[in-house]
C-alpha cells in the first residue's frame, strides 16, 4: 500500500515537473497566491474591518442622513435609504454571506461527500436505496422546503444555512458517488482492499483525497449562487432578517428600486464578483495540485 | 473513464430482462427501465411534498375565508377539500384522483386544475427548453475554444465573463437586460408573452430576454465546468496522448476524444441543474409578466391555495425527473458501452 | 472603415451602461436635494377635450391589485378591495367616489344609482336606480337583480361578505322596478362611504350567472360597467373591450383596456419606460416615485393620503399591558424624521387615524406624546429595560419604516427584534394573539369604511391590540349617526382617547402613486382622488388618450 502511495506521488511529481518550465514557476506562484491572498484579504477585511476601521455601524444609522452619495463626509461609499453606512454594511454583510456560502459548501462536501463515497464504495442494495432517495431530493423543488422552513421556523442565519445546505447535499453526493465508482476500478484501490485495510481507512486515506478536488471545484462554482440565493430567500420569508446586512439581501433590496438607486446593487455585486473569482481560482488551483494534473 | 458514468446502473436489472428481450433493442430496454425507475421517485417526491406542506402552520381554510367566516363555514370548506382528513388519507385521495387525470379543484378560484394549467405549461416549457438550448449551445463552443489554448487570451476573457455571470443574481440580470435591450435600444419587448399561434417571430421575440436571463448563469456554469474537465482530459489521459502520437490534429483530439468524454460530466451537471432551472422560472416569470406555471405557483403560495401548490410542486418535480430520464438516455446514445451493459 | 463601424457598435452597446452609471451618479449626487412636494399630476392643468378610441395597457402589482386569484365575481372575490380597477371596469358601480381635479371636495356620488336616502333614523336606506341600464348581455339592471346580488353577497362564505347588520325580516327588498330598500338592525353612518369598495357596489347579471354557473362566471363575469371581458387569466391578464351598451353616452373613451399583473414596482417602471404599458397603479417604492417624477415621459399622481401608519401595541399582553412601556414607544418614535429621511418630504403627522385626504382630519391631537428621547430613556430605565418584537407586512416601504423605527427605539434603550411577514403571517400573528407591536396602516377616507379605525381598535375585530369598552362605545356612536358634525366630534374624542391611553402611536399617511405615460388622462389616474382604503379608484370610463 505504501508502495502504491509512493508511486502515485512519484507520478504526481513527474507530471508537475513536466509541466513546470522555468518561466512558469513564478507564474504558478502568482497563480496560487493572488487568489489565495485575495481570499485572505476579503476574509480579513470583512471579519476584522468593522471593528478595526473607523467606520459607523452597519445598522442604526440616522434616517435623516439617508441616500448620500459616495465620498460624502464620514461615508466613503455613501449611505443607504435608511441612513446606514454602505461600506460598513458591505463589510458586515460580507461576514454573513461568506459564513453562509462557506458553511453551506462545507456541509455539502462533508455530508454529501460522505454519503456519495460510502454509497458507491459499499454498493449493492444500500447504494440503490441511497441513490433513489437522492433522486427524490434532487427533484424536490427548493421553494416548498424554503416556505416550510420560513413559516414554521422563521428567518435566521441557521435556518437559512439549513435550507440551502439541504439542496447542496444531494448534488454533491451524486458527484462524489460517481468519482468514487471510478476510483474503485483503479489498481491502487484494489490493492488496498487486498491488503485488508478497514473500509473507513480506505475511504479516508484513498477515496477522500481523490474525490475532494472535484467537489471543491464544484462548490467554488456554486459559491456565488448560494450567496445570491440567500438574498432572494427574503422574498419568501427566509434569509438574513433585516436590518442585518448580507450581500444577498443588499442586492435583493437594491434591485427593488434599481432604476433609482443602482449603486445599492452595484457595490455588493462587485464584492460578490471579486469573492467568487478568487474562490474559483483557488478551487481550480487546489484541484490542479491535488489531482496532480 | 468518464467522471460520472458510474451514475448509471452497472448491472442490468434482471426483472426487466424479459421485457427488454421482447422489446428487442437494448436502448429501448434502457428507456423502459428508466421510466419504470422514475415511478418510485415521483411517488417519493409527492409524499415528501405532502408531508412538508403539512408542516406549514396555520389552517388554509381559515386563511382563505378570513376572519368574518363562522366556524361552520370554515368546517364546511375543510370538509369540501378534505382538510379534515388525516395526512395519509388526503394523500390517497389526491393520488387516486391524479392517476385518473383529475388534479383537483383550486381552493381559491374554484377552477379545475387542468383548466388553470391550460396554456401555462407551454409558456414555462418553452422558457425552460430555450434556456437549455441557448446555454448549452453557447457553452460547448466557448468551452472548446477556451480549452484549446488554456491560459490564452480567449480562455481568460471567457473565464472572467463567466465568473461575472455567476456572481450576478438572475433577477438583477433580468432587469439589466430589460434596461439595455428594451428601454435603451427598444429592440425587444420588456414584458409579456406572445402566443405561438400569433406568429412564431413575435413569440420568439417575447422570449429572448427571459431566456437570456435564465440561460446566462447556466451558460457560465456549464462553460466553467466543461472547460475544466476538457483541460484535465487533454493533459492527463492516455488515450489523448495515444491519439496525439498517432498524429491526430489538435482540434480532432479536442472534439472527438476529450469533449466526447467530458460530455458525460456535463450531462450530469445539467441533470443536477434542472430542478434549479425550473424553480428559477418563478422569479423570471414575475419580472417579465409571463403567464407560466411559476407565476401560478407563486400565486398559490401567496393565497395559500394548498391544491395549486401541491400539484405544481409535483409537476415541477416531474419535469425534473423526466429531464433526468432524458439525460440518462442521452448517455446511452453517446456511450454504446452502457447500452450493451458491458461496463 | 471596418474599424470605425466597430467603434460605433461598441459605443452603442456601451451607451446604456454609461447611461446607467450617469444616472447612478446623478441619483446619488442629488438624491438628498430632490424635494418633491405633493404631486405633479395634472391638477388644475387644462388637458383639452377627451378623445375617443385607442387601447390602454395598465400594469398592476401581482402582490396587490394584480392578484385576483379568487376570480372577479363580486360575491366570491376575496380581494375585491384591491381589485378596484378590474371590478370597476366590468361592473361600474352603484356609487363612486369623485373629487375635484385637485383632489379636494371628494364625495360619494351615485353612478348606476340615481339617488339614495336614509329614513327611520338611519336604519333604512332607499336606493333609486338609474332607469334604462342594461347589462352587457342585454338583460335589464332592475331592482330585483340588485336585491338578488346583495343577498347573495351577504350570504357568501367569503371574507369579502359585507359586515352590515341587516334586519331579520325582509332585509333587502325591491319596492318597485327601480327602487331597492335596505333594512338594517341599527343605523349605519358609514354605509354609503363603504359602498365603493364593497362587493355590494358591483351588480352582476343574474341571467348570465345562472347560464354560466359560478365557476365560469368568476372568470368571465357579466356586468353593466364600461367594459366587457374578452379574456381573463386569473392574476395574470384581463383583456377588456368597450361595452357598446354602456349607459353613459360617448363613454368609455377607450376601445380596449388590458390589465397585466407584474412582479413589483421596478419591473413595472422599466416596462413603462420601454413603452410596453401605458400606466401603472399603486407605485409605493419611494426612490422609484422620485425617479419617475424626474422623467418627462410620465405623469405621476399621488392620491391625497388617507391611511396613516400606526404602530399597533398589543395591550392584552406584556409588555404593552403596562402604560409606561407604551409611553416609552410614543416618546421614542419620531415619524417626522422618518418622513424626511425615507420620503424626502415633510408629510404631516397628525397623531390620529385620519389622513389629510380623508374625512374628519385635524392637524393634531391635543396632549399627544411627541418625540422626546430623554423621557423615553427615563421610562425604559424605570421599566428595567424593554425588549419587544416589531412586525410588519412584507412590503418595501413598510420594511423601511420598520427598520427606521427599530433604529429610533434602540436609541432609547429598547431592544427590538423585527419580523417582516407575508400577509398570511400577519393574519396568523393577530389571530394567534402572539404579537407585541405591529406596524400597519389604520383609517380610511371615512374612518368607518374599509380598513377603518374599528378594524384596528374595536374589541370585536381580530386585528385589534386594544379591548376597551369606552372606545367601542365611541365607534358605535360614530357609526350609528349619519350627522357628519356629530361623527367628527366623536372621532376626535376617539383619537384623543387613544392618545391619552397611549394605545398606538400614529405616523404620517402615505398614498401610493399612479404612473401614466404622457398623453393618457383620466380622473384618479392623472388627477388625484383620495384613496378609499389603500388604492385610488380610477374612473376607467373617463380615461382617454391623445390620438
Amino acid at each position: 500500500m505504501a508502495v502504491i502511495d509512493a508511486s502515485s506521488a512519484q507520478l504526481e511529481s513527474a507530471v508537475v515537473a513536466a509541466g513546470a518550465k522555468p518561466r512558469g514557476r513564478w507564474r504558478a506562484w502568482m497563480r496560487t497566491w493572488i487568489p489565495a491572498g485575495t481570499v485572505i484579504f476579503i476574509l480579513a477585511i470583512c471579519f476584522l474591518g468593522p471593528t478595526v476601521l473607523p467606520i459607523p455601524g452597519a445598522t442604526g444609522g440616522d434616517v435623516l442622513e439617508s441616500g448620500q452619495g459616495p465620498f460624502s463626509p464620514g461615508h466613503l461609499l455613501g449611505t443607504d435609504s435608511n441612513g446606514n453606512d454602505v461600506l460598513s454594511r458591505l463589510l458586515s454583510g460580507g461576514q454573513a454571506s461568506l459564513l453562509i456560502g462557506i458553511s453551506v459548501n462545507v456541509i455539502g462536501i462533508v455530508i454529501g461527500g460522505t454519503i456519495g463515497a460510502v454509497s458507491a464504495y459499499v454498493g449493492g442494495l444500500f447504494d440503490t436505496i441511497v441513490m433513489r432517495l437522492l433522486d427524490v431530493l434532487i427533484a424536490f423543488p427548493s421553494l416548498v422546503l424554503t416556505l416550510a422552513v420560513a413559516q414554521s421556523l422563521g428567518p435566521s442565519k441557521r435556518n437559512t444555512i439549513f435550507a440551502l445546505a439541504f439542496f447542496s447535499v444531494p448534488a454533491v453526493a451524486r458527484i462524489a458517488r460517481s468519482s468514487t465508482l471510478r476510483l474503485r476500478e483503479m489498481p491502487f484501490m484494489q490493492a488496498a482492499q487486498l491488503c485488508g485495510s478497514p473500509t473507513w481507512r480506505i475511504l479516508l486515506r484513498h477515496v477522500a483525497p481523490n474525490v475532494a478536488p472535484q467537489l471543491i471545484s464544484f462548490a467554488a462554482l456554486g459559491m456565488g449562487i448560494v450567496i445570491v440565493t440567500e438574498g432572494a430567500l427574503s422574498f419568501l420569508g427566509l434569509g438574513i432578517p433585516a436590518p442585518a446586512p448580507s450581500w444577498g439581501n443588499m442586492i435583493f433590496d437594491g434591485q427593488q428600486s434599481m432604476s433609482a438607486t443602482p449603486l445599492e446593487v452595484v457595490w455588493p455585486s462587485i464584492a460578490l464578483l471579486v469573492t467568487v473569482l478568487a474562490f474559483n481560482q483557488l478551487g481550480e488551483n487546489l484541484r490542479a495540485r491535488w489531482s496532480g494534473r | 473513464m468518464s467522471a460520472v458514468s458510474g451514475l448509471l446502473p452497472t448491472r442490468s436489472g434482471s426483472g426487466f430482462g424479459r421485457l427488454g428481450r421482447v422489446a428487442g433493442s437494448p436502448l429501448l430496454r434502457l428507456i423502459v427501465k428508466r421510466v419504470v425507475m422514475a415511478i418510485p421517485i415521483l411517488f417519493g417526491v409527492s409524499v415528501l411534498t405532502f408531508w412538508v406542506l403539512s408542516l406549514i402552520p396555520g389552517d388554509p381554510a381559515r386563511a382563505m375565508l378570513g376572519m368574518n367566516a363562522t366556524d361552520q363555514q370554515v368546517e364546511a370548506l375543510r370538509q369540501q377539500y378534505g382538510l379534515d382528513k388525516s395526512g395519509p388519507a388526503r394523500y390517497w385521495d389526491w393520488l387516486t384522483g391524479a392517476l385518473h387525470g383529475d388534479l383537483g379543484i383550486s381552493m381559491v378560484s374554484s377552477q379545475s386544475m387542468s383548466s388553470m394549467l391550460g396554456d401555462r405549461w407551454a409558456v414555462t416549457a418553452e422558457l425552460v427548453v430555450l434556456s437549455f438550448i441557448v446555454s448549452l449551445g453557447v457553452a460547448v463552443p466557448v468551452a472548446l475554444l477556451a480549452a484549446r489554448w488554456p491560459g490564452g487570451l480567449f480562455d481568460r476573457v471567457s473565464m472572467v465573463c463567466s465568473m461575472t455571470g455567476l456572481a450576478v443574481a438572475n433577477y438583477v440580470l433580468a432587469l439589466l437586460l430589460v434596461l439595455v435591450f428594451a428601454v435603451e435600444l427598444g429592440w425587444l419587448p420588456a414584458i409579456g408573452y406572445v402566443h405561438i399561434s400569433d406568429g412564431i417571430g413575435g413569440n420568439l421575440k417575447s422570449m429572448i430576454l427571459p431566456t437570456l436571463a435564465m440561460a446566462i448563469p447556466l451558460f457560465c456554469f456549464y462553460t466553467r465546468f466543461l472547460r475544466g474537465d476538457i483541460v484535465d482530459q487533454m493533459q492527463g489521459e492516455d488515450y489523448v496522448d495515444t491519439a496525439r502520437a498517432k498524429g491526430v490534429g489538435p482540434w480532432r483530439v479536442l472534439w472527438s476524444h476529450a469533449f466526447r468524454n467530458s460530455s458525460f460530466g456535463l450531462i450530469t451537471i445539467v441533470g443536477l441543474n434542472i430542478g434549479t432551472l425550473v424553480g428559477g422560472t418563478v422569479i423570471i416569470e414575475q419580472i417579465f409578466a409571463l403567464p407560466g406555471l411559476g407565476q401560478l405557483l407563486l400565486q398559490g403560495v401567496n393565497t395559500r391555495d394548498t391544491v395549486v401548490v401541491q400539484d405544481l410542486v409535483i409537476i415541477f418535480a416531474a419535469i425534473a425527473v423526466l429531464a433526468n430520464l432524458l439525460v440518462d438516455v442521452l448517455y446511452a446514445v453517446l456511450d454504446p458501452r452502457i447500452r450493451y451493459g458491458s461496463h | 472603415m471596418r474599424r470605425i463601424a466597430n467603434v460605433n457598435r461598441r459605443a452603442r452597446l456601451l451607451g446604456p451602461v454609461a447611461g446607467l452609471l450617469a444616472v447612478a451618479l446623478a441619483a446619488t449626487a442629488c438624491g438628498s436635494s430632490s424635494n418633491t412636494n405633493s404631486n405633479n399630476g395634472e391638477a388644475g392643468v387644462n388637458v383639452g377635450k377627451p378623445q375617443a378610441g385607442g387601447s390602454l395597457t395598465v400594469l398592476e402589482d401581482s402582490g396587490f391589485a394584480g392578484g385576483f386569484a379568487s376570480g372577479l365575481d363580486p360575491a366570491t372575490n376575496t380581494t375585491g378591495g384591491a381589485n378596484l380597477p378590474q371590478m370597476q371596469s366590468i361592473f361600474g358601480g352603484l356609487f363612486l367616489l369623485e373629487a375635484d381635479d385637485n383632489g379636494e371636495n371628494a364625495k360619494i356620488v351615485p353612478n348606476q344609482a340615481e339617488n339614495y336616502s336614509f329614513s327611520d333614523g338611519g336604519k333604512t336606506m332607499t336606493i333609486k336606480l338609474r332607469p334604462g341600464i342594461k347589462f352587457s348581455d342585454g338583460t335589464p339592471m332592475d331592482a330585483k337583480t340588485v336585491v338578488w346580488n346583495m343577498l347573495r353577497d351577504s350570504k357568501s362564505p367569503c371574507s369579502c361578505a359585507p359586515t352590515w347588520q341587516l334586519a331579520k325580516k325582509d332585509p333587502i327588498v325591491a319596492k318597485d322596478n327601480l327602487t331597492v330598500v335596505i333594512h338594517m338592525a341599527q343605523p349605519n353612518g358609514a354605509l354609503i362611504s363603504n359602498f365603493p369598495i364593497s362587493n355590494i357596489n358591483w351588480i352582476a347579471s343574474k341571467t348570465a350567472f345562472e347560464k354560466m354557473g359560478a365557476a365560469k362566471f368568476k372568470v368571465a363575469p357579466v356586468g353593466a360597467g364600461p367594459f366587457t371581458v374578452v379574456s381573463d387569466q386569473l392574476s395574470s391578464e384581463l383583456v377588456l373591450k368597450k361595452n357598446p351598451n354602456y349607459f353613459k353616452s360617448g363613454q368609455p373613451y377607450l376601445d380596449n383596456l388590458t390589465f397585466k399583473s407584474i412582479g413589483g414596482d421596478q419591473p413595472a417602471y422599466q416596462a413603462l419606460e420601454a413603452g410596453q404599458a401605458d400606466a401603472y397603479e399603486g407605485m409605493s417604492t419611494v426612490p422609484l416615485i422620485n425617479q419617475a417624477q424626474k422623467n418627462s415621459k410620465f405623469t405621476i399622481t399621488l392620491g391625497p393620503p388617507t391611511s396613516p401608519y400606526v404602530v399597533q401595541l398589543n395591550t392584552m399582553k406584556a409588555p404593552f399591558n403596562n402604560i409606561k412601556a407604551r409611553e416609552a414607544i410614543y416618546y421614542a418614535t419620531d415619524f417626522s424624521a422618518i418622513s424626511k429621511g425615507l420620503f424626502k418630504e415633510d408629510l404631516p403627522v397628525s397623531g390620529s387615524f385620519a389622513g389629510p385626504g380623508g374625512l374628519f382630519y385635524h392637524k393634531s391631537v391635543p396632549g399627544y406624546r411627541n418625540y422626546d428621547l430623554a423621557k423615553a430613556k427615563q421610562l425604559v430605565k424605570e421599566l428595567g429595560g424593554l425588549t419587544i418584537n416589531l412586525g410588519t407586512t412584507n412590503i418595501y416601504t413598510a420594511n423601511q419604516v420598520m427598520t427606521a423605527l427599530q433604529t429610533q427605539w434602540e436609541k432609547a434603550g429598547i431592544k427590538v427584534k423585527t419580523n417582516s411577514l407575508q400577509l398570511t403571517g400577519v393574519i396568523q400573528a393577530f389571530t394567534g394573539g402572539n404579537w407585541q407591536a405591529m406596524l400597519q396602516t389604520a383609517g380610511a377616507w371615512d374612518p368607518a369604511a374599509g380598513v377603518g379605525v374599528a378594524f384596528r381598535f374595536a374589541s370585536t375585530s381580530p386585528f385589534t391590540g386594544v379591548k376597551d369598552p369606552k372606545l367601542d362605545n365611541l365607534f358605535a356612536q360614530a357609526g350609528a349617526t349619519t350627522d357628519s358634525t356629530k361623527r367628527d366630534e366623536l372621532y376626535q374624542q376617539a383619537a384623543k382617547y387613544i392618545s391619552d391611553k397611549a394605545y398606538a402611536p400614529f405616523g404620517f399617511a402615505f398614498s401610493p402613486a399612479n404612473v401614466a405615460a404622457k398623453g393618457v388622462h383620466g380622473p384618479g389616474l392623472t388627477t388625484p382622488i383620495p384613496a378609499l382604503a389603500v388604492n385610488t379608484q380610477v374612473l376607467w370610463d373617463e380615461v382617454w388618450r391623445e390620438q
